[in-house]
């Protein structure tokens, strides 16, 4: 199995407030891997330690290293704009921009560079279609993305991520906002994008981390208790924090 | 029993209160009306065949290329240019330095520098006009005079079109940027991190996506500061030369302005001078009004946004 992230001793605080403490995880290629664990454990936050949001965040401060195909994502010399084109990001509410659902997809394509009417309009259709989007937006490409019904506006979402072919997506409790039938349908999607990325999902719900994860890690106050095969994580937890967790018996 | 009582007698404020709302609406609506039709039967008077001061002919006076009040000649269309002029090149001037400086102030400037350049932009907003003016003819005149002599230009005395225009876009400035300010603030920071996840950097952020969400309000800064512009008055006057003739369009060239004309020597005249104000007052309305949907239009092209629907 092929590592991709590789994160070792790291430590993160808010100013005074100590949240992530001696994370040590490996991450793999072309798997679902979820986090879960109660609220305020950090979960959002260390998700983001994979694409440097944090970074936007004056107080926030991090030790350790995170290496992304052995490279340290946190070095000087590394681009934080190549990351993030690298290491894509959808999030809880669906945000789309005040553009059309063509300028949406096309966004971070003409922002990096890209001004080929022609590559542009292939790469939103594709991206548009690999989202499981095209069908229902083809003949309105040029309308108001904020027309879209909640559950269309993620797809958007994950399809503008998409469009920049990054090798990872960051998924930040992308269906808590959406209504069942939606939520069935970005599970679904995930499901067909893993084989093409690599995807990392924070969660709250059980049911969705069993059912399309590969890896499951349980956060508790800021540590990682228990990181595993989904299966053994659901089926067999080693420690009883996560058992309880797990079965709604926390707290 | 008292639960009951009391949901009664919130039902009965709720009541009286929207009826208060509505009184207060229909009062303030009666006052613009009563303004409007004052204006309107004032300003239309000296083209009715019944005016007893001499029927002035209509398009005489809306496409005249004299204002000459001493030999009876009232003729506004060089004035409505000029007025185009100055107001719409103050508003080019302004407009892009406001909006940048809005966004230098929410977006860049370390938070005490953003602070007190917020206070004096407020304060400057609240100056008065006589102030500005007096400020105009002091100093931007002088401005305009050395730069007309370096260019080998005469003008009088620095009155002219450009001091007029370098005036106008100081003061709507204050007005753009405060209403940017508020606008740009307001732009959700999921927005922002959408953008920046996507590769985006900072400086595209600000111009593709903050820029585009505040837009509303920036439109909204500049009719207000356009009209502004075309409706000041005591400050242009004092630097724009009142010239009789027109139209206008060398920077150096003294100018008319229609808040200028309405204003010039309004206390000490009577009859069709003075009931011609009226008309130039209506003629600005108009000017106004066409202007506000010019800068709808423009706003809904730029970046064709797409609001809710
Ligand atoms: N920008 C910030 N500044 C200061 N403290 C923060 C910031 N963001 C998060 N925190 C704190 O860090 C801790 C972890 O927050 P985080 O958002 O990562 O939790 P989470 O596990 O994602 O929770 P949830 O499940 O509710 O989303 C919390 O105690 C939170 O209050
Ligand atoms: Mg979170």
């Amino acid at each position: 199995m092929n590592k991709l992230f590789s994160v070792s001793d790291v430590n993160l605080s808010y100013g005074d407030k100590h949240v992530l403490k001696d994370i040590n995880i490996d991450l793999y290629k072309n798997k679902v891997t979820a986090f879960i664990g109660p609220s305020g454990c950090g979960k959002s936050t260390f998700l983001r330690c994979f694409n440097r949001m944090n970074d936007l965040i004056d107080s926030c401060k991090i030790d350790g290293t995170i290496l992304m195909e052995n490279k340290d994502i946190y070095n000087k010399k590394y681009d934080v704009v190549d990351l993030r084109t690298n290491v894509g990001m959808v999030f809880q509410k669906p945000n789309p921009f005040m553009m059309s659902i063509y300028e949406n997809v096309a966004y971070g394509l003409k922002c990096s560079g890209i001004k080929d009417k022609k590559v542009l309009k292939q790469r939103v259709i594709n991206a548009l279609k690999q989202a499981a989007l095209y069908d229902e937006v083809s003949t309105r490409l040029n309308d108001s993305a904020l027309s879209l019904s909640g559950g269309q506006q993620q797809r958007l979402c994950i399809a503008r991520a998409i469009a920049m072919k990054p090798e990872v997506i960051l998924m930040d409790e992308p269906t808590s906002a959406l209504d069942p039938i939606a939520t069935a349908k970005i599970e679904e999607l995930i499901e067909e994008l893993k084989k093409d990325f690599t995807i990392i999902i924070v969660t709250h719900s059980m049911h969705q981390a069993s059912r399309i994860s590969d890896y499951t890690a349980f956060f508790l106050n800021g540590e990682i208790v228990e990181y595993d095969i989904t299966k053994n994580i659901f089926q067999n937890p080693k420690d009883i924090r996560c058992e309880n967790y797990i079965t709604g018996r926390f707290g | 029993m008292n639960n009951l009582k009391t949901t009664k007698l919130n039902k009965i404020i709720d009541k009286v209160v929207s009826n208060i709302y509505l009184l207060m609406t229909l009062i303030s609506a009666s006052f613009m009306l009563i303004i409007i039709i004052f204006i309107l039967f004032k300003g239309l008077s000296p083209f009715m065949s019944n005016y007893q001061y001499g029927v002035v002919n209509f398009l005489d006076f809306l496409f005249g290329t004299q204002y000459r009040p001493d030999m009876g000649i009232y003729g506004v269309g060089f004035i409505i240019i000029n007025t185009l002029v100055s107001a719409l090149l103050a508003l080019s001037i302004a407009f892009p330095i406001s909006v940048l400086t809005a966004l230098f102030v929410v977006k860049i400037a370390p938070q005490r520098l953003s602070e007190f350049m917020k206070v004096v932009i407020d304060l400057l907003a609240s100056i008065p006009s006589i102030v500005y003016g007096v400020f105009a003819a002091g100093i931007i005149t002088k401005f305009t005079m050395t730069i007309a002599s370096m260019l080998g230009v005469q003008t009088y005395g620095g009155t002219s079109l450009l001091s007029v225009v370098i005036l106008l876009a100081i003061m709507i400035f204050p007005t753009i940027t405060s209403i940017s300010i508020s606008s740009i603030s307001s732009v959700s920071e999921d927005l922002q991190h959408a953008s920046l996840a996507l590769g985006a950097t900072k400086v595209q952020t600000n111009f593709k996506v903050v820029l585009l969400s505040a837009k509303q309000g920036i439109f909204a800064g500049a009719i207000l500061g356009v009209g502004r512009a075309f409706g000041e008055a005591t400050a242009v006057s004092m630097v724009a030369g009142n010239k009789m003739f027109g139209p206008t369009f060398g920077l150096f060239n003294t100018t008319r302005t229609l808040t200028s004309t309405m204003i010039a020597g309004l206390k000490e005249t009577s009859g069709l001078d003075y009931d011609i104000r009226f008309s130039i007052g209506l003629v600005l309305l108009i000017i106004i009004l066409i202007t506000n949907f010019g800068l709808n239009f423009i706003k809904n092209k730029v970046g064709k946004t797409h609001e809710k629907n």
